[in-house]
């Protein structure tokens, strides 16, 4: 297949260059309800992402448009000749500004060696799904339901100017859901596991903290009206809230005016209370299924600092928005580590404050600086106890509070995230539940 | 109006598939395979540049589910040609029978009755006004240039502004061992989006239009963009509400929001089944006030999620789901209804061939009522109307609820005050959400522009809308 779509691509008169990705995926696919399986499947399905490019010139500036197409294994050639030519002349109407393509570097790459990679599917599902279930022994709470998706990934990028890259990798997720019930309505909470690496030890711990949690939400009482408190974000909204400052380290945010970040400016504010942001951009991070040798275009990945003591270093970005800026490409990468901070937990706690463990769905606007959601599960501390609270919400500006964030020793992984594992903030508007 | 066509490539498939189920039918006592062909374009301009791409709701494959005695087995591929059936079949097979006696070792299987059909054989092509080929590449581009040509002069504030267009056909084909059914219809949409800044303050306003439409849809796109512009810039300034409760009006696509995510997935019957949906234990019960009916199906509303077919071969309906502050009915897909001993409703669907089926949305929405905008607003002492929402989302077995809109109008005194607060999060709980429902309008509207999701993942199309309703919300 891969052979006739490049003698179409080479034989297509519009077509200056081109980039294919060969995306072969096989699933095994459980689905529990309590401990007994609803369902089971897999799939096995082969994708071609054709890139083809026009190169024009107009006023004497280069021009380099483009298409992106999807091709099929069971498509004929007069198919793949009329998507092909169409995804040309689609392209040839498309005026960006022009900006080369990956050039072929030879890549070292081997599939990792492990049990992971070694085992079949079926192997590797069962023992998932008994470490899964090792922590639901409490007698008021337990799973309620779980997924679990092990998919293998072959990858193959090749473009015309010779980049022939692939690497294989093997992605495991699992969407969970614990209940529990003391005295008042059983509640529910909801996680989902994304691991590279066949690590029962993680399933095991995250299903009992995630248990843990909902015995706490289960007696949790509803939100008060507080206002003048620090708050502290942990798990994954701390992740969502750092990312903020990846989004505006971006070529394609800077070319696109979106992000007004410079080189050598401060990306928290002129004066930083706080602790200050180190940001380094790690394509090799242990645990992420965002471990890639080379990006999307085939451009070959290695370890990029972002941003240090709070100010941008660089930006970081893919060949064509790093070429319209004029600087060197970092590539595409996808996995962030976040230096530690000056607190440990047990400071940042010491004081009255709210800390926050769960919401419905935290969100963060990496364009305006707005964030907030509704609160599942917070711990309210007023200097002497701590009570679990559910309901109300959160809402702040991270343009506001960036200068003054308190940043924690300890750090926590979540896949393509490694950093701070608290992030204590000031002049956040609570809203009791 | 147009006829759209079936899909040539299913229809070359369609004998391969039927091979498929007689071969399956030896050894198994249900079997079915859906066929998907969903093809589609995506288009971009902005002041940087511009993009010509596949759709990212194209997909093209197939789905054979069986029954393996005990419960259900699916297998998914996108490879189907003469030569490959029997490895297909083998496949199915090693998923149905030895990788299961492997998993019953350690756990136990969930029994499911089997499949009950009725022999049905139908299909549906829909029409639009213009088919996505009759207009050019080239003409829809300079379509959209133009619009944002027009726009990005308008203020010096405006740093970009955005015109995206989508239209894609969905072409589908079920087969089992009474069913024969295919379907290929056109939906489309499209977003204008402005971004506005002033100092460090960045801030978006989009505005969206969708519909069982072609390229017809860019023309209703064309007015709109002075409204945009002037609305981010609008938000430059300005504050979040105070935290507290507050009487609001919520705009048609709030309302749609509240009632997707309040009594959308709050009755999802995949969600009873695993005793995630508290709405179980209210059936027939009063939920809302008496001003609020709201309704789901694929033949509710004609819109982007308007189908004679469900993903699992069930013919799509009409489901009351509240009639006057009563909870009556959820919706489900085939194999909840199986374990409930109840009917589908023709609401079981995948994100793609690649993905289990659901109990998911189609079009829904809170019925019209009586009022006038005007006289909701005038019945305000201190409010606002909530418009424009971003995200949302329910936890069905708590009925808690957040949305999120992009802004908010003050309302003094029974009038608009001219004052905006922006971002809006709006939180609470369903019932007094829904119970404090006090004035719902005449005029109903759907959109279809979003994606919902099931929990974080498994996005489908569907629509939402309603009338304008006023309710009592916390807002913060």
């Amino acid at each position: 297949m891969i052979n006739k779509i490049i003698e179409i691509l080479n034989a297509t008169n519009e077509i200056d260059a081109w980039k294919l990705t060969e995306r072969k995926t096989k699933s095994s696919e459980l689905f529990f309800i309590k401990n007994k399986l609803e369902m089971n499947r897999g799939k096995d399905v082969v994708k071609y992402k054709i890139s083809v490019y026009n190169d024009f010139s107009n006023n004497e500036h280069k021009y380099r448009g483009s298409a992106d197409v999807e091709l099929l294994p069971d498509m004929e050639r007069e198919e793949i000749e009329q998507i092909i030519q169409e995804a040309a002349v689609g392209a040839s109407f498309i005026k960006n500004k022009y900006y080369p393509l990956a050039d072929p570097v030879e890549i070292d790459y081997n599939v990792p060696a492990s049990d992971f990679y070694d085992n079949s599917f079926a192997d590797i599902l069962s023992q998932i799904s008994e470490a899964l279930f090792e922590s639901d022994n409490f007698d008021n709470g337990g799973l309620n339901s779980a997924e679990l998706f092990l998919n293998e990934h072959q990858i193959r990028i090749i473009n015309s100017k010779g980049v022939d890259n692939s690497y294989q990798k093997r992605v495991l997720d699992i969407d969970f859901i614990t209940n529990w019930q003391e005295n008042s309505e059983e509640i529910e909470l909801s996680k989902i596991i994304t691991l590279a690496e066949f690590d029962l030890d993680t399933i095991i711990n995250t299903v009992r903290e995630m248990l843990i949690q909902s015995r706490e939400r289960s007696k949790a009482e509803s939100l008060p009206n507080i206002n003048d408190i620090p708050v502290i974000l942990t798990g994954s909204s701390v992740k969502e809230l750092l990312e903020y400052f990846y989004v505006q380290a971006n070529a394609k945010q800077i070319y696109e005016n979106v992000s007004i970040a410079e080189i050598g400016e401060s990306m928290q504010g002129k004066e930083i209370k706080g602790d200050k942001v180190d940001l380094l951009l790690d394509p090799n991070l242990s645990g992420s299924t965002h471990s890639v040798p080379f990006d999307k275009d085939g451009f070959p990945l290695s370890a990029q600092k972002i941003i240090e003591g709070g100010k941008l270093l660089q930006f970081w970005g893919d060949i064509r928005f790093s070429h319209y800026l004029g600087i060197e490409a970092t590539g595409d990468i996808k996995n962030l580590s976040f230096a530690e901070g000056s607190y440990s937990e047990k400071e940042l706690k010491s004081e009255p404050h709210l800390e926050l463990l769960v919401f419905s769905n935290f969100q963060m606007d990496h364009l305006a600086g707005n964030f907030g959601g509704e609160i599942r599960l917070g711990r309210y501390f007023d200097g002497e106890k701590s009570i679990p609270v559910t309901g109300g919400s959160i809402s702040a500006n991270i343009n506001k509070i960036k200068n003054d964030m308190l940043l924690s020793i300890e750090k926590q992984q979540i896949n393509n995230y490694y950093g701070p594992k608290f992030i204590k903030l000031n002049n956040i508007s609570i809203a009791g539940g | 109006m147009q006829n759209v066509k079936g899909s040539k490539f299913l229809e070359k498939k369609n004998n391969l598939m039927k091979d498929i189920i007689e071969e399956l039918t030896k050894e198994f006592k249900y079997c079915s395979i859906l066929g998907t062909d969903v093809r589609g374009k995506e288009y971009l301009v902005q002041k940087s540049g511009s993009s010509f791409n596949d759709s990212n709701w194209n997909e093209r494959g197939f789905v054979v589910r069986v029954y393996n005695g005990i419960n259900y087995t699916e297998y998914s591929f996108n490879h189907l040609i003469a030569d490959k059936v029997e490895q297909i079949i083998d496949e199915v097979k090693k998923k149905a029978q030895q990788e299961l006696k492997l998993i019953t070792k350690k756990f136990e299987l969930i029994n499911y009755p089997l499949v009950n059909e009725d022999e049905i054989s139908e299909e549906y092509f829909g029409e639009v006004k213009l088919l996505p080929n009759s207009i050019t590449i080239s003409d829809k581009l300079s379509k959209m240039n133009r619009i944002k040509d027009k726009a990005l002069p308008l203020s010096e504030k405006i740093v970009d502004f955005r015109v995206r267009y989508e239209d894609v056909k969905v072409s589908k084909v079920f087969i089992s061992n009474n069913k024969e059914l295919k379907q290929s219809y056109i939906w489309s949409q499209g977003y204008l989006i402005a971004i506005a800044r002033k100092d460090d303050d960045t801030r978006f306003f989009y505005k969206t239009f969708s519909g069982l439409k072609g390229p017809e849809l860019l023309d209703e796109m064309e007015n709109s963009y002075q409204e945009v512009v002037e609305k981010a810039e609008s938000l430059i300034g300005t504050e979040p509400p105070e935290p507290g409760t507050y009487d609001v009006i919520c705009d048609p696509d709030t309302a749609g929001i509240i009632a997707h995510e309040a009594f959308g997935h709050g009755v999802e019957a995949d969600m009873f089944v695993k005793n995630r949906a508290k709405a179980l234990e209210y059936l027939d019960r009063d939920v809302a006030s008496k001003n609020v009916t709201m309704y789901d199906g694929a033949r509710s509303a004609n819109h982007v999620s308007s189908y004679l077919f469900d993903d699992e071969g069930t013919i799509g309906q009409n489901t009351k789901i509240i009639d006057n502050g009563i909870l009556k009915k959820g919706i489900s897909d085939l194999l909840s209804a199986l374990l409930r001993k109840t009917e589908p409703t023709g609401n079981g669907k995948r994100e793609s061939y690649e993905r289990k089926a659901y109990s998911r949305m189609t079009n829904t929405f809170f019925a019209s009522g009586d009022a006038e905008l005007a006289e909701m607003i005038a019945s305000i002492e201190s409010g606002y109307l909530l418009e424009n929402p971003m995200s949302g989302m329910e936890d069905p077995k708590n009925w808690g609820i957040q949305c999120v809109m992009i802004s908010g109008k003050e309302i003094k005194n029974g009038k608009l005050t001219g004052n905006i607060v922006a971002p809006v999060l709006m939180t609470g709980y369903v019932p007094d959400l829904l119970k404090n429902i006090s004035m719902v309008a005449k005029e109903v509207k759907l959109s279809g522009s979003g994606a919902c999701g099931k929990g974080y993942k498994e996005l489908v199309k569907v629509s939402s809308g309603g009338p304008y309703i006023k309710t009592k919300a916390r807002l913060g």
